[in-house]
């Protein structure tokens, strides 16, 4: 319980920083890259927790695929009128990070006056068998929004192909 | 870790153990990669520093200790430093997840003045339940080593190089994903140590809910899921980078790719991160689709005990895994030089032919390999909707 508690706060902590420095480094690069930071502490954050198969999707999904294509697509920006416009005075830090504690008391607020916190159900999963009780439960009893969930992302995908297809859009002929 | 010193301390000791274990592999692969292309190509290779040219290996570590060090000016320091720590640990990482033999029990014992035990060791780095996932997840992370190379040596080449790597990256992971999830559906599982003790068995299977045994032939999951081997084994040539998908650092049109401003042991780091995740690929192979550390009917957890009956369980379960670490380490090392063979074989890629390869036939090819192996093990494990 110790051990859990010390590693907890300690994820808290480097997790608050390496967010904060996504909204304060000048170069957006760097910033993406502490975002990778960031949902790499997520994901330790979930294996704590014993969310194993979560933890291990995060890191795939996001921190392997998402962020890389992230990282990947800056690099390939012009940056440096980025960088320099970025401002980096005192007042507007201030004004970011009080911008930024309110999105995160809002969004808490929010949390807290809508979930409540349910007991531990009877039969919790043994860890080694969550990742079966998961998908056990999202194929029957979340099946529909699982369902449609995908359906939404097969839409933005073929979206994507339409818009990016259009005049002026990144494969255009002429 | 553990529930006292000694477990802690053990569990401690053999990560460090096998995390070496990886890195000293590195200089025998390049040993016999070098050898390999010259007798592949009618040479010689190098020969002349020790008996068959096997000091080599420390003549080329003492170059890389003492190369001058580089750093590009207009770079980024800390990235360009970050980047071949970057490459290097999500292949030590995965390495440590692997099972590589059956566990060792230590028998309760008196020592200090203390009781202690019994223990029970797994062979491998340390344990995670998820252990298909976490591989998966953590040598995904490789990318990050070549695309900071890249970008924090400010160097067009290293640039591109990172580019085309990052993309090749991203494009064949989805095959290399898709591609063990036949596995884990006929496994049932996503633990190695389950899939390897599945396969130390006669082949078995069920044909329309009736159990068929077949003993002339191991239970290994290449009979099952001969596609899904072939995917696998060409996405982790893709992961690695290793010819034929070689494009990151194509020494013909990007001087020498995402590490061109690299000199000395960072560069090394580099090399070693990119035969570590061969070993990765080798060992994932084998636990998948080989039958892991067993050989049926020969060469089982249970059969080798038997060899050392009248010992200790401390004694004979020890042994028992160094025998069937023997046997995977050869297994392994088979496909390593695999690995090394088609590298001198076949000719690099196109940058289309690439991309059209990872996505429009290895991800097609597995998916349908997925839906038809989901579809049969439905039919075969529940026919009639029993």
């Amino acid at each position: 319980m110790m051990m859990e508690a010390i590693a907890f706060y300690m994820l808290a902590g480097f997790l608050i920083f390496f967010s904060y420095k996504v909204i304060s480094v000048p170069n957006p690069l760097h910033s993406a890259l502490y975002l990778v930071l960031t949902m790499l502490g997520l994901a330790s954050a979930f294996f704590n927790l014993g969310a194993q198969f979560i933890a291990g999707v995060q890191v795939i999904v996001y921190a392997g695929a998402v962020m890389v294509l992230f990282v990947m697509v800056l690099m390939l920006f012009d940056l440096k009128t980025e960088i320099r416009s970025f401002s980096r005075g005192l007042i507007s830090g201030a004004l970011k990070v009080m911008s930024a504690a309110l999105i995160a008391g809002l969004a808490l607020g929010g949390a807290r006056s809508s979930v409540t916190v349910l007991d531990a159900p009877a039969g919790a999963a043994v860890p080694g068998d969550v990742t079966r009780q998961l998908g056990i439960l999202l194929y029957t009893k979340y099946l529909f929004a699982f369902e449609i969930l995908g359906i939404l992302l097969l839409a933005v995908a073929v979206g994507v192909v339409a818009v990016s297809r259009m005049k002026g859009g990144t494969h255009a002929r002429h | 870790m553990g529930i006292d010193v000694f477990e802690i301390g053990v569990n401690f000791v053999k990560m460090i153990a096998i995390f070496l274990m990886m890195v000293q592999i590195v200089p025998l692969l390049v040993w016999v990669e070098r050898r390999g292309s010259a007798y592949i190509q009618n040479r010689l290779g190098p020969n002349r520093v020790g008996p068959l040219g096997l000091m080599q290996l420390a003549a080329d570590a003492v170059k890389f200790l003492t190369k001058e060090e580089f750093v590009p000016k207009r770079g980024y320091p800390f990235l360009f430093y970050a980047a071949p720590v970057v490459a290097m640990v999500p292949a030590a990482l995965a390495f440590g997840a692997i099972p590589l033999s059956s566990p060792v029990m230590v028998e309760a014992f008196e020592w200090m003045g203390q009781h202690w035990g019994p223990y029970s060791f797994k062979f491998q780095g340390y344990e995670i339940g998820i252990g298909i996932v976490f591989v998966l997840g953590v040598s995904s992370l490789a990318a990050y080593g070549v695309l900071l190379a890249g970008y924090g040596s400010a160097n067009k080449y290293a640039l591109y190089g990172a580019l085309r790597a990052s993309a090749q990256t991203i494009s064949y992971e989805l095959a290399m994903g898709l591609s063990i999830v036949g596995v884990i559906l006929l496994f049932n599982s996503f633990n190695f140590a389950e899939i390897v003790g599945a396969q130390s068995a006669p082949m078995n299977f069920m044909l329309f809910g009736k159990k068929v045994e077949l003993a002339f032939l191991p239970n290994w999951g290449i009979f099952y899921q001969p596609l899904g081997a072939v995917l696998l084994f060409s996405a982790m040539f893709a992961e690695a980078n290793r010819l034929p998908f070689d494009l990151p650092e194509a020494e013909g049109e990007l001087v020498a790719g995402y590490h061109t401003e690299y000199s000395g042991f960072k560069f090394n780091m580099f090399f070693i991160g990119e035969y570590g995740h061969m070993l990765v690929a080798s060992a994932l192979m084998v636990t998948f689709f080989f039958g892991g550390y067993t050989l049926w009917p020969w060469l089982t957890p249970e059969t080798v005990a038997k060899w050392f009956t009248g010992m200790s369980l401390t004694q004979t379960s020890l042994l028992t895994a160094l025998v069937l670490h023997g046997v995977f380490l050869a297994k392994v090392v088979l496909f390593l030089w695999i690995f090394i063979w088609v590298r001198w074989t076949l000719p690099r890629f196109r940058y289309d032919q690439l991309m059209d390869l990872g996505w429009r036939t290895m991800l097609p090819w597995a998916l349908f390999n997925t839906i038809l192996t989901a579809v049969v093990i439905l039919i075969m494990r529940h026919p009639w909707g029993a």
